[in-house]
C-alpha cells in the first residue's frame, strides 16, 4: 500500500512523505501537475509570506519605479524624491485599474488611466478627479484613498522583499542562514552589488519547482550540458582568449563540494572551482582577501548556487546570475534573469563578466535553454499518470546527509539545518528537501488558518 | 555605388542569409560574416529602451568575432543540446529593406524581419529590426555588423541565432 496520495490524508501529507531515519523522501508527482495544488501554493506559499521583489539598484534614482508581483498580485515599487522606496499593490482604490501600466521608468505620479485619480511616490492620492463636484457621502470623504501599501516591506542590503500578510517574522529572521550567502555577493565589493542594466524575461512551459530544484541540482550538469562542457573544453585547448567556467571540472570526485538546507526553505550548494582564474573577481583576490579574510574570499571564488525560498535564486559560477521566478500556472513559469556584479568593478572585468553571463545564462545562452527544454520534457513526461506516482528524484545523497553544520559550514560560520559534503560526484539531491519541508509547512499552516470555527 | 546598386547587393545578401539559415547550411551561413564581425542582439532596459553598450550592459547575444558564432553553430550540429533536438523548422521573411549608406566598400542597411518557427506542434514567431553593415571583400560582400532588435522580447523558452 502506498500511503502517499491517500485522499484520507490531509494536504500536504498527501503529496510528501518525509522520514529521514527510514531513508524516505517521496514526492508525489502531482506536486508538479495538479492545478488545485497550484492554487494552494499561490495562496499559502507566495501570498502569505516574504517574497523577493527587486534589487534596489533596479530603481536607482529618485522617482524611479518598478512593477512586479507577489504570487498573482501586482505590486508597484516607487522611490520618492527623498530616495525612500515605497511598496504598494498596483491597484486604484476607485475602480481597481492598475495605476502603473509599464514595467519600469521614472515619474513623479501615477495617474490611473480610467478616471484620473493620481498617486505620488509615497502612495498618497493627491487627486480625486472632480472630487468637489462629486456629491459624495460622508464615509467616502473618510475613506482611505491611498494605494494599498504592502503589509510588510523590507530591505536586506539592497535586496527588497515584501509580504501581503503582516503576520510574518522580521525579514532578517526569515532569511536566517541564507543571509550569509547574500552577504558573500554584496561583499564582493566594498561598494556593494548592482544589477547590470539589460534584463531578459522568458517563460517555460513547466512547473516552477523544476527551476526551484534545478538551481541546486549538480547531477544534471554532465547530461544536460555536454554541449557547453565541450565548448568550454575546446576554448581551453584551442587557446581561445575567451574563457568561462568549465563545468566538467565539477564532477571530478577529487573536487570538494557541499550542500546545505536552511530554515524557511532556503538552500545552497557549493563546488570548488578548478579554474578560478577565469573569474572577473579573481583579479581582485588580494584586495578581497585583505578586506574580507581568506576564507570568505576563497568562498566567493567557488561555484555557489543558492535559493532564497520561494522565488529568488543565484547562480554564481564565473559571473553571477540573479533569477526571479514567477509561477503563472501549474505548467507555466515566468523567469526574470539579471546579471549582477560588484559596484565599481574595473571596465575590462565588467565586460568579461557580461560576456560570460551572456554565454551561459539567459534564454539566449549556451546552457539555460537546455535546462528550460528539459523542464518541458519533464512536464510532458509527467502526463504519464499511469506510471508510478512517486518519483525517484530526491534520494541521491540521503545516506550522507547530517543534521546541523558540517566542518566546512563551521569553518565559514554558517548554520544550516542539514549538511552534506564530500565527493562532488555524490551530486546530492537532499538539498531540495528543505524547500519541500517549508512548502508543506506553509500550505499546512495556510489551510489551518482558513478553517472557519 | 548608387543607392539602387547598394539595395540590389544588400537585398541579395540578406535574402541569401535567410535562406541559408532556413536550409541549415550553417558553414555557408558563417562564411557570410567577416572574421571580426559584430553580431549583436541587444536586450531591453524597459519596454521602450533597448541596451546601447554591449560592454557595460547585458545583451541577449553579443559577439565581436566570427569564431564565437561558430561555437553556436557547433552546438546545434552536435546533437548534444536538448534545446535544439529536434531543431525547430524556421521561415525567415525579410522586407522593408532600406539603404542608409551606399559606399564603394561599405553598405549600411535597415530591414525588418519575421521568423516563424515550428517546434513540437507549436508555431511561434520572433520579429523585429535588422541593421546591417556590409563590407566589400574582393568581389564578394560580407556582413561586418549585424544588429538584431527583437521586438517581442518576452521569450518563450529560448531564442537563438537560427530563430532571428
Amino acid at each position: 500500500m502506498n500511503a502517499i496520495h491517500d485522499s484520507a490524508l490531509p494536504v500536504p501529507e498527501r503529496y510528501l512523505r518525509d522520514d529521514p531515519a527510514a531513508g524516505v523522501f517521496d514526492v508525489h508527482r502531482d506536486v508538479y501537475r495538479d492545478p488545485a495544488l497550484f492554487e494552494l501554493e499561490m495562496r499559502h506559499v507566495f501570498e502569505r509570506h516574504w517574497v523577493f521583489l527587486a534589487h534596489e539598484t533596479q530603481l536607482p534614482k529618485p522617482l524611479d519605479y518598478l512593477a512586479t508581483w507577489i504570487g498573482r498580485q501586482p505590486v508597484l515599487l516607487h522611490r520618492d524624491d527623498k530616495g525612500k522606496i515605497g511598496a504598494f499593490l498596483n491597484v486604484c482604490p476607485h475602480k481597481g485599474a492598475a495605476v502603473c501600466q509599464s514595467e519600469s521608468g521614472n515619474r513623479k505620479f501615477h495617474v490611473c488611466p480610467y478616471h484620473g485619480w493620481t498617486f505620488d511616490a509615497r502612495g498618497n492620492c493627491v487627486l480625486v478627479k472632480d472630487r468637489a463636484q462629486g456629491a459624495y457621502p460622508a464615509h467616502f470623504e473618510q475613506a482611505d484613498t491611498r494605494l494599498p501599501p504592502l503589509a510588510r516591506f523590507g530591505n536586506y542590503r539592497g535586496f527588497l522583499f515584501g509580504s501581503l500578510n503582516p503576520d510574518v517574522p522580521p525579514l532578517e529572521e526569515h532569511l536566517a542562514g541564507i543571509s550569509a550567502f547574500l552577504d558573500m555577493i554584496v561583499d564582493q565589493s566594498e561598494h556593494g552589488t548592482e544589477v547590470i542594466p539589460g534584463r531578459s524575461y522568458y517563460t517555460y512551459d513547466a512547473n516552477w519547482k523544476m527551476q526551484l530544484e534545478n538551481c541546486l541540482d549538480a547531477y544534471h550538469l554532465t547530461s544536460t550540458h555536454p554541449s557547453f562542457i565541450n565548448i568550454a573544453a575546446s576554448r581551453a585547448s584551442g587557446g581561445s582568449s575567451f574563457r568561462n567556467i568549465d563545468i566538467a571540472d565539477f564532477v571530478d570526485p577529487a573536487i570538494p563540494s557541499g550542500s546545505y538546507t536552511f530554515a524557511n526553505g532556503h538552500g545552497a550548494i557549493w563546488i570548488h572551482t578548478a579554474n578560478p582564474e577565469v573569474r572577473p573577481l579573481y583579479r581582485q583576490y588580494d584586495a578581497l582577501k585583505a578586506r574580507v579574510g581568506q576564507q570568505r574570499a576563497d568562498m566567493m571564488l567557488k561555484t555557489i548556487n543558492f535559493t532564497v525560498f520561494p522565488n529568488l535564486q543565484f547562480s554564481c559560477n564565473a559571473c553571477i546570475q540573479m533569477r526571479v521566478m514567477r509561477p503563472l500556472a501549474v505548467d507555466r513559469t515566468e523567469m526574470r534573469s539579471y546579471c549582477i556584479g560588484p559596484k565599481g568593478e574595473p571596465a575590462d572585468q565588467r565586460k568579461l563578466r557580461i560576456h560570460q553571463f551572456e554565454d551561459f545564462f539567459n534564454p539566449t545562452g549556451l546552457a539555460t535553454p537546455d535546462d528550460s527544454r528539459v523542464y518541458e520534457s519533464v512536464q510532458m513526461g509527467l502526463r504519464a499518470r499511469s506510471a508510478p506516482a512517486v518519483g525517484l528524484g530526491h534520494l541521491r545523497g540521503l545516506r550522507q546527509v547530517i543534521q546541523g553544520p558540517d566542518e566546512f559550514a563551521r569553518e565559514i560560520g554558517i548554520t544550516p539545518l542539514t549538511s552534506s559534503s564530500g565527493r562532488s560526484d555524490v551530486q546530492d539531491e537532499t538539498v531540495f528537501h528543505g524547500s519541500y519541508r517549508e512548502w508543506a509547512r506553509r500550505i499546512k499552516a495556510g489551510l489551518a488558518s482558513e478553517v472557519t470555527p | 555605388m548608387s543607392p539602387e546598386q547598394a539595395l540590389a547587393t544588400g537585398s541579395a545578401l540578406l535574402y541569401r542569409q535567410a535562406r541559408l539559415l532556413d536550409e541549415r547550411r550553417w558553414q555557408d551561413w558563417l562564411d557570410l560574416f567577416t572574421e571580426d564581425c559584430e553580431y549583436w542582439v541587444p536586450a531591453w532596459l524597459s519596454e521602450q529602451r533597448q541596451t546601447e553598450d554591449p560592454n557595460t550592459q547585458v545583451s541577449l547575444i553579443y559577439y565581436d568575432l566570427r569564431s564565437r558564432l561558430a561555437d553556436r553553430v557547433w552546438r546545434v550540429q552536435s546533437g548534444t543540446s536538448v534545446a535544439s533536438d529536434p531543431m525547430p523548422r524556421t521561415c525567415h521573411a525579410i522586407t522593408n529593406i532600406q539603404v542608409d549608406e551606399a559606399g564603394d566598400d561599405a553598405i549600411r542597411l535597415f530591414a525588418v524581419f519575421r521568423v516563424d518557427y515550428h517546434w513540437r506542434a507549436q508555431s511561434q514567431a520572433y520579429f523585429g529590426h535588422y541593421q546591417h553593415t556590409l563590407r566589400r571583400d574582393g568581389t564578394d560582400w560580407r556582413i561586418a555588423r549585424q544588429k538584431i532588435s527583437v521586438l517581442n522580447d518576452y521569450i518563450p523558452t529560448l531564442l537563438d541565432f537560427y530563430l532571428v
